[in-house]
């Protein structure tokens, strides 16, 4: 279903009209919001996600942190005074189905821009599309460095890449302990081959050995051999670039063989993910672009964490807050280009400096649409049915250009 | 490295060798029962296998029932959809000359149907599900702590077996089960109604992949993708210990389960993955009706 549909589905009948007036009468004076003046035509942007198929769960987690959004930003007043809509498309995780998408956006519905992937595959497959066809593309959650190689000049990355999380892993371990040994267990996806390109390059700089080096294929089921294998190096850390249902296996056969939660550092923390691990992993470690925990949450973040909670039942991650601000960076670029023009809007999104709503986080993109990089290292301090709680742990930033990104991963 | 640390590894070997292996066996043995009577190469394995462990899963979660409870209660449910799926889907090809051409495009949409149920419903609900463990607390066996949890899967679904090679050898039911495997015809000559033994069949091939579901839930997290891990794995096993053969699905799911634990200590867990593709291709080229056909 898209945001469209949605709204041409919802007629009403003559004798609901009246009812509804009263309705909406009686109710204003208790403290509805007021909706600011939009007029002219509806500014559209085209949401392709993961609405089905293995990457739903994100898709759709990214698509409610947009709906947030997209309401208030509609309660604001629009863009340019315009009503600012998201056309939403289901690629069903399939990178072909997301360029039919895309072609459908751009030529049928003549969008401004892209946004909307939640996996770096389907976000490459769109990727050609954009750049080839010169239609701006935000990328809200896919962290795949290749989406902003060089020579890049339609597409802009949100979250920091997967490189530079392995740099800002090696960083935190060599803080927490001078001289560390470290463990790596890691799924054989983009991603996480990724991360660990970014360790292996900035540990040694570190000064931290890297004592076992295990990559598991897709699909892996069970990890204790290996979590045995780890054991017998003697880690300080280890380091887990595993995601979902392997993640939480891999995580609770460490913790059988007497790992300490306090050794294991996550590569990212996913609320479902984080409460999967249950309460025998608190004190173990995890990065995050975002987390419901950190002091900076500004008050429409922590409006945003409320709401969130309250309509899907549990805290948001980073990446339906970076769906949630992807939002307001398009608006921003908007406003800024001053007209509904993907050139204008393009040229806006090189040149645009604001922070996030949520948190208060600078965002601003490389001459390639890279993001000025980032990162936390919560630790888990408690753990609930429905919701967790973490301590900021380490904090970094730094420029895309510090690591040889394009060289490490092809 | 130390003794200490070689026998941690070597029982984790031993261990997960197992508790893959009788989770294998499991559901591949009934997946053969299947194709031995009905000739139903059951494309939807894996899909049955996932939605026995969401069952599970949302038994011990909506419900809050006890896990045992959960686990029994899915268990029954195997037995209105098996009888509803003969009923209405896998009886009318009976009689369908090469239905087992039929039966796998047949099964295909039936995985192509669930696959997507579940992508909008569960998939939209988590990224990952767990069963609450069975038993809490680990063993030591030498040095190495096995989650007590994971011992009662692996005597659990041994007892299962072992309940079903009894079933198949000893009872009315199960001599009539594989007079069929052996010769529908004669079979038929014999009194047996085959019919019956066809639904019969099918309905316990379907209680062994629930089990199988249900057992790894236990023993692992899981995620929407384990159900083409698992088609694909059952299949394998299938063909390698020869269609129709429970011996041969419970053996080669004992081998395969070893070979993934055994290769990946000695190279890497990709390569324990290619292995026994490999070792199934090259028992195919010796014996290509599979090892314990008949």
């Amino acid at each position: 279903m898209t945001a469209g549909t949605t709204r041409k589905n919802g007629i009403l009948n003559k004798s609901a009209v009246p009812a509804l007036a009263a309705a909406c009468l009686t109710l204003a004076p208790f403290g509805a919001a007021p909706v600011k003046a939009q007029s002219g035509e509806p500014i559209t942007i085209g949401f392709i996600s993961e609405l089905s198929g293995p990457y739903s769960f994100f898709g759709t987690a990214c698509r409610q942190g947009l709906e947030f959004a997209e309401k208030k930003i509609a309660a604001e007043g629009g863009a340019l005074h315009r009503p600012l809509n998201f056309k939403i498309m289901d690629d069903q995780t399939n990178p072909a189905q997301a360029v039919a998408a895309a072609r459908s956006l751009d030529v049928q519905d003549n969008v401004l821009a892209l946004t909307g992937p939640t996996s770096s595959d389907i976000a490459l497959a769109i990727y050609g599309y954009a750049e080839q066809n010169k239609v701006p593309f935000v990328v809200p959650v896919a962290a795949f460095a290749q989406l902003t190689k060089p020579g890049t000049k339609y597409t802009f990355r949100v979250e920091p890449d997967a490189v530079g999380w392995g740099y800002a892993a090696a960083k935190f371990i060599a803080a927490s302990k001078p001289g560390a040994k470290l463990a790596l267990m890691y799924s054989d996806n983009a991603l996480a081959r990724a991360i660990t390109a970014g360790i292996k390059y900035q540990a040694p700089k570190e000064n931290v050995s890297i004592v076992a080096d295990i990559l598991f294929p897709q699909g892996s089921n069970d990890a204790t051999v290996q979590a045995a294998q780890v054991v017998a190096t003697k880690p300080d850390f280890v380091y887990l670039a595993t995601v979902g249902a392997f993640d939480v296996t891999t995580t609770n056969q460490l913790l059988d063989l007497g790992v300490k939660p306090e050794q294991i550092i996550h590569n990212v923390g996913q609320t479902t993910t984080l409460l999967g691990y249950g309460p025998r992993s608190i004190g173990s470690n995890y990065g995050t672009f975002f987390d419901a925990n950190l002091d900076n949450v500004t008050p429409e973040g922590r409006k945003f964490i409320d709401d969130f909670v309250q309509q899907v039942g549990r805290i948001p991650s980073y990446s339906e807050n970076y769906c949630y601000n992807t939002a307001y960076i398009i608006k921003a670029a908007i406003e800024k280009a001053g007209a509904a023009d993907r050139a204008k809007f393009r040229d806006a999104m090189s040149s645009l400096n604001m922070v996030e709503p949520t948190s208060g986080v600078p965002i601003s993109f490389d001459q390639n649409g890279a993001r000025k990089e980032y990162m936390y290292y919560m630790q888990v301090t408690g753990m609930q049915p429905k919701s967790y709680t973490a301590k900021k742990q380490f904090y970094i930033e730094w420029a895309p250009e510090t690591l040889p990104v394009y060289d490490l991963v092809k | 490295m130390t003794t200490s640390a070689i026998l941690l590894i070597a029982i984790s070997v031993i261990t997960t060798g197992l508790v893959l292996g009788v989770i294998f066996s499991l559901v591949a043995a009934g997946v053969t029962i299947v194709y031995g009577s009905i000739w139903l190469p059951n494309a939807a394995n894996g899909q049955f296998f996932l939605t026995a462990a969401l069952i599970c899963w949302s038994f011990a979660t909506w419900l809050a029932v006890p896990i045992w409870v959960a686990a029994l209660l899915t268990l029954a449910v195997s037995l209105p959809i098996s009888y509803l799926l003969e009923a209405t889907l896998i009886r009318r090809f009976y009689d369908v000359p090469d239905r087992n051409i039929a039966y796998f495009v047949v099964t295909l949409g039936v995985t192509q149907i669930l696959s997507g149920i579940f992508s909008v419903t569960y998939g939209r609900w988590s990224d990952q599900f767990n069963l609450p463990p069975m038993i809490g607390g680990v063993t030591f066996i030498g040095p190495f702590p096995m989650t007590n949890n994971r011992i009662f899967v692996l005597a659990a679904a041994t007892v299962l077996l072992a309940l079903l090679f009894a079933m198949l050898r000893f009872h009315p039911y199960g001599r009539a089960l594989r007079a069929v495997f052996q010769n529908r015809e004669a079979a038929a000559l014999r009194g047996v109604n085959v019919r019956a033994i066809y639904r019969l069949s099918f309905a316990l091939g379907m209680l062994s992949i629930f089990a199988g579901g249900i057992l790894y839930g236990m023993a692992y997290s899981f995620d929407l993708t384990v159900a083409w891990t698992m088609a694909v794995t059952a299949f394998a096993i299938m063909i390698v210990g020869g269609p129709g053969s429970v011996l041969g699905a419970v053996v080669v799911g004992m081998v395969f389960g070893f070979t993934q634990a055994g290769v990946s200590i000695f190279t890497n867990p990709t390569l324990a993955t290619f292995s026994y593709l490999a070792a199934m291709l090259v028992i195919l080229l010796i014996k290509p009706s599979g090892l314990f056909s008949r």
